[in-house]
């Protein structure tokens, strides 16, 4: 289904959707990032990229596995499936809606994740075309996607200036579509020229290349005890921006949060876990097979561009840039890469 | 005006002469139109150096990194440092000097005056492009910051004060006062803003506006903890906000693992957070010479600088205290003089 959606009927398209969770970017904090929509008059949709990725919303930082508690000295466990509201999402951008198959995979392929989709399933994402890069740090092309990808996206959105293409690309994304029908307007052979010239446009602004990317695959292989890593992680402090704010890193700790000790009330909670901190990797003898900043840049990196190839054969990075635009001290994946693939 | 050329000299010159193993320094990177963090091995690598406004980190850090690293090699080199530092950046290494971690013989300070300016606050300069990116900003030499947009190549001038860092601002020592060298002139601050002005400021706030904005705050906060992993105060090898929160080794108890105190969750929710935040702000009391760090590396713009400018602000209206400023004091937290305030012991 593809419709024209002009920039005053987004807003009633918005209000169309009251009994859903709408969230779409905010600038507050002097950071964008995906806020709660209370209204469709507050939708802004002039982000450049949301700092945090969308993955939040079927992978949120926090989330309940179970409760527990000590009844007459019995141990009971209530298990808290989420059972969240139909959520829809404004504002994707194509490289965070091609981020979200890659974590489908890794929470379906083996084991059906039913925190996951218990969320996930609930989730529409609308996504909206680049029609120029948002930072010299894009590069959604030099790793298979594109400016305009549908992939992973229910909906995509192309801004024409006074007006928007908006296409359905699943039935989740039509149905969100006929909810509002009375906003959108039909497609003219003029609107379908326009999209196609601006969608043209888009791929045409140079982005940083990456070359073959079997190549790199091959040369992160062979790299792996290459004095490199050490050498690029020279300046790295060993944070986490990288990987939480990462569309695709998906790694998890699992802790038990007691809340009442006497009564022995509390939850097990799993939350966001990244290989970039010491004990990431740390074993209970004290040998910490990762020790070195070096290495942990070299999990982060092959992972994405050798582990993940091999294991789902795609690359497990959507080119968002956000590890080097957010990186403290400058560490940037694609100079990485360069560096390693020349080695 | 700093020459640059000066400085990589100066560098080239310690490096060929084999006084320091490495220089600390800035160069341009791909990743940025500000300055990041690089390591001189070579003189030949010193031309690569730069300074402007966009030399923003404190590589005071990796003094301590390189102390560490000393600390577990079996062959370490412990021939001295170099370092280029602004007026904050050395009294971080002047505290890091009061505490003992290395001696003044381990490091050479190439100080660089800021004369004044200070250097650019990213997230005052982002507010400015509404999250644009700007891929080129320089200093103009008056009182402009020349920033050119990344996209359409829009060039705009930003008045310095609406865009340099809050510290900058209400700098009291632009030029280092621990240093083996210093490059450009010695000048005052420009005083843009008095001393402690924005924690000040944020004072005049009612206590309950105040909690508000904090839980906000720490609501958003995302627990990557790089405000501590770029703080060159936070040195200590275990932290008590981390699962494990001791060194464990070889000869760790399975019941010293098992009894371990988790003193802060890893969820990242308000209360967990706060815990986080207020625990390291207290640990920097008397500690943190207002290089604001933690604050610029924080990707969500926690104004954690407030936190810890607000405890300095205390140190210094009751003890006269100002972390780093003199090597030779005695640290706050480890003194004691018949005139300190005791009133708070009852």
């Amino acid at each position: 289904m593809e419709k024209i959606l002009s920039q005053e009927k987004l807003r009633e398209w918005v209000d169309a959707l009251d009994d859903c969770e709408v969230y779409a970017p905010a600038f507050a904090d002097s950071v964008w990032n995906f806020a709660r929509v209370k209204a469709g008059a507050d939708i802004d949709l002039s982000h450049t990229n949301t700092i945090g990725s969308v993955k939040e919303f079927a992978f949120p930082q926090r989330e309940v596995f179970f409760c527990f508690e000590k009844k007459d000295g019995v141990p009971v466990l209530t298990p808290t499936l989420p059972d969240p509201k139909p959520t829809v999402v404004f504002g994707v951008r194509p490289c965070d809606g091609r981020g979200m198959p890659r974590n489908d995979t890794v929470f379906n392929k083996e084991f059906e994740d039913p925190y996951y989709w218990a969320r996930r399933n609930k989730l529409t994402l609308v996504g909206l075309a680049c029609n120029q890069p948002h930072s010299p740090n894009c590069f959604c092309q030099s790793v298979g996607g594109s400016p305009h990808a549908e992939e992973g996206l229910d909906i995509l959105m192309t801004d024409l200036g006074d007006r928007f293409h908006v296409k359905g690309v699943t039935a989740k994304g039509v149905e969100a579509m006929e909810r509002g029908r009375d906003a959108f307007d039909a497609v003219s052979d003029a609107d379908q020229a326009e999209v196609e010239k601006v969608h043209a446009t888009s791929r045409s602004h140079s982005q940083r290349p990456l070359g073959n990317l079997d190549a790199i695959a091959e040369a992160i292989r062979e790299s792996f005890d290459s004095p490199l890593w050490a050498d690029m992680a020279q300046h790295c402090i060993g944070c986490g921006i990288c990987t939480f704010l990462c569309p695709t890193c998906h790694c998890f700790d699992i802790n038990d949060e007691v809340i009442n000790p006497t009564t022995g009330e509390g939850e097990r909670v799993r939350t966001w876990d990244n290989c970039q901190f010491p004990d990431f990797t740390m074993h209970t003898s004290g040998h910490n097979p990762r020790g070195d900043l070096g290495s942990r840049l070299r999990q982060r990196v092959s992972h994405k561009f050798l582990y993940f190839v091999e294991n789902h054969k795609t690359q497990q990075c959507t080119g968002c840039g956000r590890c080097i635009t957010e990186c403290p001290v400058g560490i940037d994946i694609i100079a990485v890469l360069e560096r390693v693939g020349q080695s | 005006m700093v020459n640059v050329e000066e400085i990589r000299g100066y560098a080239a010159g310690l490096l060929e002469k084999g006084e320091v193993k490495s220089v600390l320094g800035f160069r341009r990177g791909s990743a940025s139109a500000f300055a990041e963090p690089c390591t001189l091995i070579e003189a030949s690598d010193a031309a690569s150096l730069v300074w402007d406004p966009t030399c923003l980190n404190n590589l005071a850090l990796y003094l301590v990194k390189d102390r560490k690293q000393q600390a577990v090699s079996k062959t370490p080199d412990t021939r001295p440092v170099g370092i280029v530092a602004k007026g904050c950046d050395s009294r971080a290494i002047g505290v890091l000097l009061q505490e003992n971690y290395f001696k003044r013989e381990d490091v050479v300070v190439i100080g660089v005056s800021c004369e004044g300016t200070g250097v650019v606050d990213p997230r005052k300069l982002s507010a400015k492009l509404k999250g644009r990116t700007a891929s080129r900003v320089t200093f103009d030499g008056a009182d402009g910051i020349n920033v050119s947009v990344y996209g359409d190549g829009t060039e705009t001038v930003i008045p310095a004060r609406e865009v340099l860092a809050d510290r900058c601002l209400e700098c009291r020592a632009a030029t280092p006062t621990l240093n083996d060298v210093v490059f450009g002139e010695t000048v005052e601050a420009r005083g843009y803003n008095e001393p402690f002005h924005a924690a000040k400021e944020a004072e005049k706030v009612s206590e309950d506006e105040r909690w508000a904005n904090w839980e906000h705050h720490f609501d958003r906060c995302l627990r990557c903890f790089a405000c501590r992993a770029v703080c060159p105060m936070c040195y200590c090898p275990e932290c008590v906000v981390d699962s494990t929160t001791f060194v464990v080794t070889l000869g760790t108890s399975a019941e010293e693992k098992a009894n371990r105190i988790r003193w802060c969750e890893r969820s990242a929710n308000t209360s967990e957070s706060a815990v986080y935040h207020l625990t390291r702000a207290i640990h920097l009391a008397g500690r943190c010479i207002d290089c604001g760090e933690c604050e610029r590396v924080c990707p969500v713009n926690i104004p954690l600088r407030l936190l810890n400018t607000k405890l300095e602000k205390e140190a210094f209206e009751m003890f006269e205290y100002q972390a780093g400023h003199d090597i030779e004091q005695a640290s706050l937290l480890s003194s004691f003089r018949d005139e300190d305030p005791n009133s708070f012991i009852r």
